[in-house]
C-alpha cells in the first residue's frame, strides 16, 4: 500500500486559452503507515495533486501507482480505488445530502457494494468513532447539526467504507480554534486506530509541524521539499519564496534564542514548548 | 471543462470586435437575425454568411469553435430539414418514397431553413463569444433604458440578469465539485438507465440548491448592508463610449441590411444571375 507518483505534470483546460499549468514534473512517494502534509500557498496545486490519487482528475503525463493500481493503465477499476482512498474535500459538509445522519454516512458503504448487514455495522462503526452518539444522531437530519458536528458525519461518510488511505483537503477549515483541535484529535485517532495512512493538505504550519511525519511542499506547481517536518522548519531559508511561515512554536522558539535562551524543541507543539522555556527559566533561577 | 464554462463562452482574445460598444454589438446582431430571416434567394444567403465569416475572421475566434457550436443543435437541424423536404411540395418531382414526395420546392426549402438555423447559431455564438456577460447586460440595460419612461423597472431587470449570469460559472463550479466529493464516495452518473441516472442526480442537486439558498441569503445581505438600492441615477464604473470602430460596424450592418432587402427585390442586380437554377 503506497503511493508512487513520478513526473507527473497537470495542465488544465488544455490547448484552451484558459490553458493553465498546475502541476509541473512532480515526483515523490508515500509509504504506508505515514502521516503526510501537504502544503505551499493557495494555487499551488495542492487539490489538484491529491484528486490524482483516487482518479477524480485523470492522468496526463507521469506516472502514478496507487495501491499497486496504475493508474497510467487503460482499464483501472475505480470502486475499489476509491474504496481504498478515502478522499475528504474541503468543507465537506456540503455534500450531505440524505435525510438522515445513518442514510448519509451509509452512501459510500453502498455505493462500495458492501452487504446490507455490513453496512449497518459500518456505519454504526463510523459513527461512534467521529466521536457522535449514534443512537442519538442516527434518524436526525444532518441539517440540523453544528458546523462541527456536519463535519464529523461527513468525515464518518469516508470512512464507513473503510479506506485503507485517508486523504483530507483542509479538514480544518472555517472551524472555530476548539472545533479545529478535535478534528485534528479526531484525525490523529483514526490514524493510530482505523486507517494506515493520512494525507493532509492545510495552510496551517502548526498543524502540520505537530501531527505529520513528511511534510511535501508546493510552490507554484513544483514540489519544492519532500522532508520531515523536523528538517523542513529547522532550515530557516527552506520556505523562502513560497509566502509560508513557520509555525509559531519554531517561530517563539527562534525568536528567544535570539534573545539569548537556549531553546531547542522536541517536538514542535505548544506544550513542548512551555516545558523548555520552563526548563531555560528554571536553570537560569538558579 | 469548468472553467471553459466559467466565463459563459467568453473567448479571451483582442480584436476589433471585441473591442465594440456591446450596444452596437446587439444593434448589429439584430440586424444580422432580421437578414437572416429576410433573406429569400440564395445570393441573400451567400451574403449572410459571408457576413458571419467575416466578422469571425475579424474576432480573432477560431472558426472551430464557433463552429462547436453547431453540434448542440445538429440534430434539430437535420431533424427539421427531413421534415421540410416532405411536407413542402411544389415543383419539379425528384422521386418518391411510398407516399412521401421528395420535389424541386421541398429541397430548396430544406435547405434554406436549416441553413438559417445554422448561420442564427453561428451569429450568436460569435456575440457571446466575443462580450463578456457582464457588457451584455450592461449593454441591453443601455438599449432597454427608453422602457424605463414607461414605468417599466429597466434596472432591477438588468441586475438580475448580471447577477443570475455572474452565478452561473459559480454554481457550475459547484456542481463540479459537489461530484466529485460524491464520486469520491463511489457514486457513478454515467452508468444504468435512465432512471438509475436520475437517481444518480440527487446527491448533486440537493447539496447544490441548499448552496444556492445560501449564497442568494448571503448576497441579499450583502447587498442590504451596503444599503444598495436601484436608484436610476447609479453612476457606472465601466462608460461605455461610442468610437469610429463602432460607426464602421454600424455602417458594414446597415449595408448588409440594405444589400440583402436589393437582392431579395432584385435592385441594381442583373436579372442574369436569377436565371441560375436554385435561385
Ligand atoms: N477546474 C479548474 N479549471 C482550471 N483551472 C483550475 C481548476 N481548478 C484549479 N485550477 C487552477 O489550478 C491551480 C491549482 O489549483 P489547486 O486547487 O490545486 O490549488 P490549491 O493549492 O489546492 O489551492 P488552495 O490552497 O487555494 O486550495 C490554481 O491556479 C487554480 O486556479
Ligand atoms: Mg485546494
Amino acid at each position: 500500500m503506497s503511493i508512487k507518483v513520478k513526473n507527473l505534470s497537470y495542465t488544465y483546460s488544455p490547448k484552451t486559452p484558459y490553458e493553465h499549468k498546475a502541476l509541473e514534473d512532480i515526483t515523490f512517494t508515500i509509504e504506508e503507515g505515514e502521516t503526510v502534509g501537504i502544503i505551499g500557498s493557495t494555487g499551488s496545486g495542492k487539490s489538484t495533486l491529491v484528486q490524482h490519487f483516487n482518479a477524480l482528475i485523470k492522468l496526463q503525463s507521469g506516472d502514478l501507482v496507487v495501491n499497486g493500481i496504475d493508474l497510467a493503465a487503460k482499464k483501472i477499476n475505480y470502486k475499489e480505488l476509491r474504496r481504498d482512498i478515502g478522499m475528504l474535500f474541503q468543507y465537506p459538509e456540503y455534500q450531505l445530502f440524505e435525510d438522515t445522519v445513518a442514510k448519509d454516512v451509509a452512501f459510500g458503504p453502498k455505493n462500495f457494494g458492501y452487504k446490507k448487514e455490513e453496512i449497518d455495522l459500518l456505519v454504526k462503526e463510523a459513527i461512534t468513532l467521529v466521536g457522535l452518539d449514534y443512537e442519538e444522531v442516527k434518524d436526525k437530519s444532518p441539517f440540523e447539526l453544528s458546523g462541527g458536528e456536519k463535519r464529523r458525519v461527513a468525515i464518518a461518510g469516508v470512512i464507513a467504507s473503510r479506506p485503507k488511505v485517508l486523504v483530507l483537503d483542509e479538514p480544518t477549515a472555517g472551524l472555530d480554534p476548539v472545533g479545529k483541535r478535535e478534528i485534528l484529535e479526531l484525525i490523529h485517532k483514526l490514524k493510530s486506530a482505523y486507517v494506515k495512512t493520512v494525507i493532509m493538505i492545510s495552510h496551517n504550519m502548526d498543524e502540520i509541524a505537530e501531527f505529520t511525519d513528511r511534510v511535501i511542499v508546493l510552490n507554484d506547481k513544483y514540489l519544492i521539499h519532500s522532508t520531515t517536518p523536523d528538517n523542513l522548519f529547522r532550515d530557516e531559508n527552506a520556505l523562502n519564496g513560497t509566502g509560508l511561515r513557520y509555525p509559531h512554536v519554531v517561530r517563539i522558539q527562534n525568536l528567544l534564542r535570539e534573545n539569548g535562551l537556549d531553546i531547542n524543541l522536541e517536538k514542535f507543539t505548544v506544550d513542548s514548548l512551555i516545558n523548555e522555556i520552563e526548563k531555560e527559566v528554571f536553570k537560569k533561577d538558579n | 471543462m469548468a472553467r471553459d464554462l466559467t466565463l459563459g463562452q467568453y473567448y479571451p482574445v483582442e480584436s476589433f470586435v471585441h473591442k465594440l460598444d456591446p450596444r452596437v454589438k446587439f444593434i448589429i446582431m439584430t440586424m444580422y437575425i432580421v437578414g437572416v430571416f429576410l433573406v429569400k434567394h440564395m445570393y441573400g444567403f451567400i451574403v449572410v454568411a459571408a457576413f458571419a465569416i467575416l466578422s469571425t475572421l475579424i474576432s480573432r475566434v477560431p472558426i472551430l469553435s464557433v463552429l462547436k457550436s453547431l453540434k448542440g443543435i445538429l440534430f434539430i437541424v437535420i431533424f427539421t430539414a427531413i421534415l421540410n423536404v416532405f411536407f413542402h411540395k411544389e415543383g419539379r418531382v425528384y422521386f418518391t418514397i411510398g407516399k412521401l414526395l421528395v420535389t424541386e420546392g421541398g429541397v430548396f426549402f430544406a435547405v434554406k431553413m436549416a441553413l438559417r438555423l445554422i448561420l442564427l447559431v453561428l451569429g450568436t455564438t460569435l456575440l457571446t463569444y466575443t462580450t463578456t456577460p457582464m457588457a451584455l447586460t450592461d449593454g441591453l440595460e443601455r438599449l432597454m433604458t427608453p422602457l424605463s419612461w414607461i414605468k417599466i423597472p429597466v434596472h432591477d431587470i438588468a441586475i438580475i440578469m448580471s447577477i443570475s449570469l455572474r452565478f452561473i460559472p459559480i454554481l457550475m463550479e459547484e456542481v463540479q465539485k459537489i461530484m466529485k466529493a460524491q464520486r469520491a464516495r463511489g457514486a457513478e452518473f454515467d452508468k444504468g438507465g435512465l432512471i438509475k441516472r436520475a437517481k444518480a442526480l440527487l446527491p448533486i442537486l440537493i447539496p447544490l440548491f441548499i448552496s444556492a439558498f445560501r449564497r442568494a441569503d448571503e448576497l441579499a445581505l450583502a447587498l442590504d448592508a451596503r444599503c444598495y438600492n436601484a436608484t436610476p441615477n447609479r453612476t457606472r464604473y465601466k462608460k461605455l463610449k461610442f468610437t469610429y470602430r463602432d460607426l464602421i460596424a454600424l455602417l458594414s450592418g446597415i449595408s448588409y441590411i440594405v444589400l440583402i432587402v436589393a437582392i431579395n427585390h432584385r435592385f441594381w442586380i442583373p436579372d442574369l444571375i436569377y436565371s441560375i437554377p436554385f435561385v
